[in-house]
Order: structure tokens, then sequence, then C-alpha cells
């Protein structure tokens, strides 16, 4: 499949050289020391004033060039490893949202350490689904146990590979731990690290911060998988042109890069971002957007340019139910992303702009992903394909319904979905108006009523539980079945 | 030229967000022997309202309120030293410490929060990004503030507002401040959960909030 570009590659060099510029004569502001110090001795200047870092040209080119062509996520059974951009499209729920719609009550509430649990479980059991990057916080964590309380139960129920952040050093640390636990081992989990993070150190415009900088480079020090998503904000945290927020984006993403390559060349990394242009008319943070699709469709040109995978947050909905708008906003961003080559797509689960993860939206999301995928599979261009003995085989006027030539490929040429509704009004009619959320709630109940065979065995959750104490039960709940 | 021309000029040179044209209308003013807290209370208030409404209305959008704010703003710096050495200060609203909690850099939101605040008339002490809980609570004894005020925009930090209430209540000082919170990660029921006295969706919304809890 040819790639959807909305730059021409004139305006993608331009796009890098500008964004040379700015890093070469506005520059980072680094908050880091050890970051500063870092860029220092790597050739930048550093203002000792301002915590100003300044990149010559060369020195990016150099270092960016480091950067490795493809990125692995590993799961706890290695059958769901996923590499991009080779297995691409991959398709990761959005995360750390602090509220959940009950599935039962249907009410926002803050969430869990058990609703993590549960969300495991459906992102195990939902084929759309590649990454789980943890949904939501966990209220009832207990003191000094905010990230495990978020890993522990999100590995024990999903053999997926599981994404996150940690706010600080110890608690990276504990993860880790917990990481080697589940490996058998530090050798072990050096080997296979099931555990995949993600971090924001760059806050735009143009600047990092101090604590997922020092993740980021503890992470990258010791090899092991970290990436991280620049989040440009036209109009607040960047000039209000798509161009504009583009060039500061990819400003940030090369410096974050020329970094993690200055801590130890060849690092994986992915060109993920998040980028929105802000409603004017009040300030608010759009990234249902289309111009976020627009431009994280121009970043994937940009990092096909730069030779590494793409991708990032896309199809998020500033809508606050599943209603037509959570559905385009998510339907048509991811499109474009998908088109336009981007590998990662941060989809699934959450509404009102990330604040709240809702069942029914995660299954519907895990749909619309089986549909981005069939988008990146194309028309499958063949002369097999082209059909053209069958063709004349039916000749004009006949059926192809009842030919073995349908019949081996009516699974698989188009996506089946579960969700969306082809039959017939009266039907619809006769099962009492179903809407899009609750035929997608049930499926989501009939998903959690069954056992989850994600979870570990008890020898491995009793060494665990010994080594944190007091740490959370981490068990799905039980939903019960609608009736059929 | 007449005080009430003065005056009409000053109100449609705010309403124009046009910062040169205030601080001209400020000179002309004063030159015609206005009282500075007239001019502030029958030329630039007068535009700053009409500025309320059409921002509520969408007739202008946040860029356009900032831009009147500043405007504003640089009166305030004209006239404010003035309405000092005649010893005629009014009191201000009120006294609101104002930051963005530990672990989080996110500083746009909460410097538009201030530049509304103190256009407002509140006096703002601005305690910057990543603040320790012990910052706000400290420098809220220092100035006797009347008000809390903690923005977070990841949902990672905003336990940092919670913090900051834990405290206030751990050295049995909470009752003393309202505490009012806000930013991309926050919500009512955040708020509520964690006994905020108030939360705001906007900047906007937050001058109404904060202006409620002082009268």
């Amino acid at each position: 499949m040819g790639f959807a570009e909305l730059l021409t590659p004139h305006e993608v060099r331009r796009t890098h050289e500008a964004s040379l510029e700015v890093l070469e004569a506005v520059g980072i502001a680094a908050h880091n020391p050890r970051a500063r110090e870092i860029f220092a001795s790597h050739g930048c200047s550093v203002d000792s004033e301002t915590g100003v870092v300044r990149f010559p040209a060369d020195v990016v080119e150099t270092y960016r060039a480091l950067a490795p062509p493809s990125f692995t996520f590993r799961g706890r059974d290695p059958q769901f490893d996923r590499t991009i951009p080779d297995d691409g499209p991959i398709v990761v729920t959005g995360s750390s949202a602090p509220n959940v719609v009950d599935p039962v009550t249907g009410v926002e509430r803050r969430a869990t350490s058990t609703d993590i649990a549960t969300i495991a479980h459906l992102i195990n059991e939902l084929p759309g689904f590649d990454i789980f990057s943890i949904s939501t916080l966990a209220d009832d964590a207990p003191e000094g146990q905010f990230s495990l309380s978020r890993f522990y139960p999100a590995l024990k129920n999903c053999l997926k590979p599981v994404r996150s952040n940690t706010p600080n050093m110890d608690d990276l640390r504990q993860v880790i731990a917990l990481g080697e636990l589940i490996a058998g081992g530090a050798d072990a989990y050096r080997e296979r690290p099931v555990i995949n993070h993600h971090y924001c150190p760059m806050v735009s415009p143009l600047s990092m911060d101090v604590d997922s900088t020092e993740a980021v480079l503890w992470l990258t020090e010791r090899g092991l998988p970290v990436y991280t998503t620049v989040v440009p904000n036209a109009g607040l945290t960047a000039p209000m042109t798509m161009m504009g927020c583009l060039v500061v984006g990819n400003a940030e993403f090369l410096a974050i890069t020329a970094f993690q390559q200055m801590v130890k060349e060849g690092t994986p990394v992915i060109y993920a971002s998040l980028p929105t242009v802000a409603d004017m008319r009040s300030g608010a943070y759009a990234p249902g957007a289309i111009e976020t699709g627009m431009l994280l469709a121009a970043q994937a040109q940009l990092a096909r340019f730069y030779n590494v995978p793409a991708g990032g947050y896309i199809g998020l909905t500033n809508a606050h139910s599943d209603d037509a708008q959570s559905g385009f906003e998510t339907g048509m961003n991811t499109v474009l992303g998908v088109t336009a080559g981007a590998t990662l797509l941060n989809m699934g689960g959450l509404f009102s702009s990330l604040m709240a993860f809702d069942y029914a939206k995660c299954v519907i999301d895990n749909e619309i992903a089986l549909m981005d995928k069939r988008v990146w599979r194309g028309l499958e261009f063949s002369e097999d394909n082209l059909a053209l003995a069958e063709i004349a085989a039916v000749g004009p006027g006949g059926s192809y319904m009842g030919r073995q030539h349908t019949k081996a490929r009516m699974k698989t040429t188009a996506v089946l979905p579960r969700l969306a509704d082809r039959g017939m009004r009266g039907q619809w009619e006769e099962a009492g108006r179903p809407d899009i959320h609750s035929r997608a709630l049930a499926e989501a109940r009939r998903i959690l009523a069954a056992p989850n065979p994600a979870v570990w065995d008890a020898a491995l959750d009793a060494a665990i539980r010994e080594r944190f104490p007091g740490l959370v039960a981490g068990d799905a709940v039980t939903l019960e079945a609608p009736q059929e | 030229m007449g005080h009430e021309e003065l005056f009409e000029q000053l109100k449609q040179a705010i309403i124009a967000q046009d910062e040169d044209a205030v601080l001209a209308g400020v000179d002309a003013a004063l030159a015609a022997g206005v009282e500075p807290k007239t001019i502030i209370d029958q030329g630039l208030l007068p535009g700053l309202n009409v500025i309320g409404e059409q921002f509520e209305c969408e007739d202008i959008f946040l860029p356009e309120l900032m831009q009147a704010a500043l405007a504003f703003q640089a009166a305030m710096a004209v006239l404010e030293p003035k309405i000092k050495e005649s010893g005629n200060a009014g009191p201000k609203k009120g006294k609101i410490v104002l930051g963005t909690v530990k672990g989080d850099l996110h500083s746009i939101g909460k410097n538009i929060l201030k530049l509304l605040f103190e256009t407002s008339g509140f006096e703002v002490w601005d305690l910057g990004i990543d603040v320790d809980l012990f910052k706000f609570v400290d420098k809220a004894k220092e100035v006797d503030a009347d008000i809390i005020a903690m923005s977070a925009l990841l949902t990672t930090t905003l336990v940092g507002q919670r913090d900051v209430i834990e405290a206030l209540k751990g050295q049995g000082t909470r009752e003393r401040y309202k505490v009012i919170i806000g930013g991309g990660a926050t919500t009512q029921g955040w708020a509520d959960s964690i006994g905020a006295d108030g939360w705001a969706g906007s900047a906007y919304e937050a001058i109404n909030l904060a202006t409620r809890l002082v009268s």
C-alpha cells in the first residue's frame, strides 16, 4: 500500500531543517542537571544560567541517525510480542485516566486496581488490541505503591505487552523488581523485559522535565525498552499554524532522540506524539479534533524520513459518551494515521479527553481497530486477486454467491464486525432498539463473564505478594453475562 | 476633551485589546487631572466588563480575552503606584497562593489564571511549577492567604492536590483557607473526593469561583 502524504518531499525536508534551526537558535530548556551534562559532553552548548541547551545541526544529525528502524514490545507470552513497523499497525489502549465508568452501575467514579485487573482481562481477549497501556490510575493504591498497584493487576491479567509510566524513581525500581520476579530473575528480565516503559519528558514548548527525563535516562542506560511522546498544543504551547506545531513537536522529538542516543547508541525509539490544536474559543484541549490526525499523519511522514517507527495518541475523543462524536473522532483520526503509515495507535477505551475509561468504548474501539488493520492490509493487489478466471467462469448476469472461490475468501476479505448492525430495521426494533453502547457493553460483559486464562500461577503470585507486603489483590471481577 | 469622553476612549481601547491605546488613554486622563482610581472604575473596568460578556458568548476568543487583560495590567502598572502614593489604595478582593503541583511542569493554564486573577482584583503569589506541598502551605501561612489554588495537568500528578489538603488538615489549618483546584487532569468529582472547596473547568470560571468564595 502506498501511504497518504500530506506533505511533499520538499516540505518534509524543509520541516526537518526548520526543526534543526529551532534547536540551534532557540534550544531546549533542560531542567534535569544530568541531562544538561550529557548534552554538554556530546557537543551541545549549555547556558549555565538558564539551563537552555543549543544543538549544532551536525550533532543532531549524527545522533538521530543512530536510532534503529524498529521498536519491540514484549509481553508475558512471546506470541504477543510486537515489533513496529513490521507488525503494524499495533493498537494500544489510552492510558492513565483517573476515572472509570462502572460497567454495572453506569456511573463514572474513581478507578481502582480492580478495574485495572478487569480491563486487563478484557484487553487480553479483544483481538484488535496489541498492547495494554494501563488504562487508569488506582485510587485504592496503598501508601508507597502507586505504580505497583497499576502494574501488578495489569501484568497478572494480561499476556499481551503491558506499557505504562511511573512518577518517580522509587516507583520505577519497584516496578522493575516486579518484572524481574515475573521473568524469573534479573538476567532473565534483561533478556526479555516484559514491562514497556513510556514517558513524556518533553514539555512543550521546547522544555525537558526532571523526573521523566531521569527515568528515560536510567532505562536507556540499562538497555530497557522505553519510548517517549511529544505533545505540542497549537495556540498554547506551539504556534497557531499546523506547520509551526509540527516544527515544535519535531524539534522536541529530535532533542529527546538525540538524548537517548547520546546515552546509549542504537537505543530503539518511536516517533510518538499527541499533537493538538487548541480550541481557542475557550482554550479547550481537543485531542479528538481532526487536526490531531492530520498532524500525526505528517509526523508519520517525518518518521519515514528519519527511518524510525511512528505513531502516538490518536483517535482519542472529547465526547463524554459512546455517541456519534466519539465514533467519528476515533474513526476518522485513526484512519488518517493508518493511511499515512503510523504503526502505533494509542486509541482505545477512553473518553472525556482521556479522563475516563469506558468498557463499551473499549469494545467499540476494538472494532474500529480491526477496521484500521483492514485498511492497512490494503486491496491486496495480485494477479490472482484480479480473479479473471472467476469473472470468466461466472460470466455476464451470473452470481458469485454459491461459488467455491467466494466460500474460500468470505471470512477474510472483509472485516466481520460484532457490533456494527447490518440487520433489517424490523429486527433491530424487535430487539428493543439497542444502540452501539448497549451492544458493546453486552459484548464486554460476555467476555468478562468467562474465566481469565491469562492469570499467572499461584506460586508466582505468592512470591510477588511476599516481596511486596500489603499489595492490592489485583483480581478481575467476573461480570454477569447478558441474556442471549 | 471631557472626562466622559476620556473614559469612553479607555473603555473602547480595552475592548479593542489595544495596549498602546490604553496607555495613551491613561496618560491623557492623568494629564486631565482624573484620579487614578476613577480612571480604573469608569474607564478600564467598564471595558473589561464588555470583554467578559463578549467572551462568554464567543464573540471573542481566549487570546483576545488575554490581550485585553494584559492591556489592563499595563495600565495598572502605571496607576497602582500613584494610588499607593496617595494612600487611597482600596482593599484587594483577596490573596491567592497559586501553583502547579509537584512533578508537573505545565505552566500555561496556570499563567492564564494568574493574569485573570490579577485583572479581576486579587493579589496573587505565583509559586510556579513543580511546587512542593510545603511550599503551598508555608506561603499561604506567610501571606495569610484567602485561597490556595492548585493546578495539575497530568493525571499522575494530581494526587499532589490531595497531599496539600491533607497537609493542611494535619497542621490544623485547613479551615483557614479556601482550596480550589483546576487543570486538565481534574474534575468536580475529584475536587469533591479530596475535599477541595471548589473546582473550575476554565480560568474564566475560576475567577467567578474565587470571587464567590471570598465574598
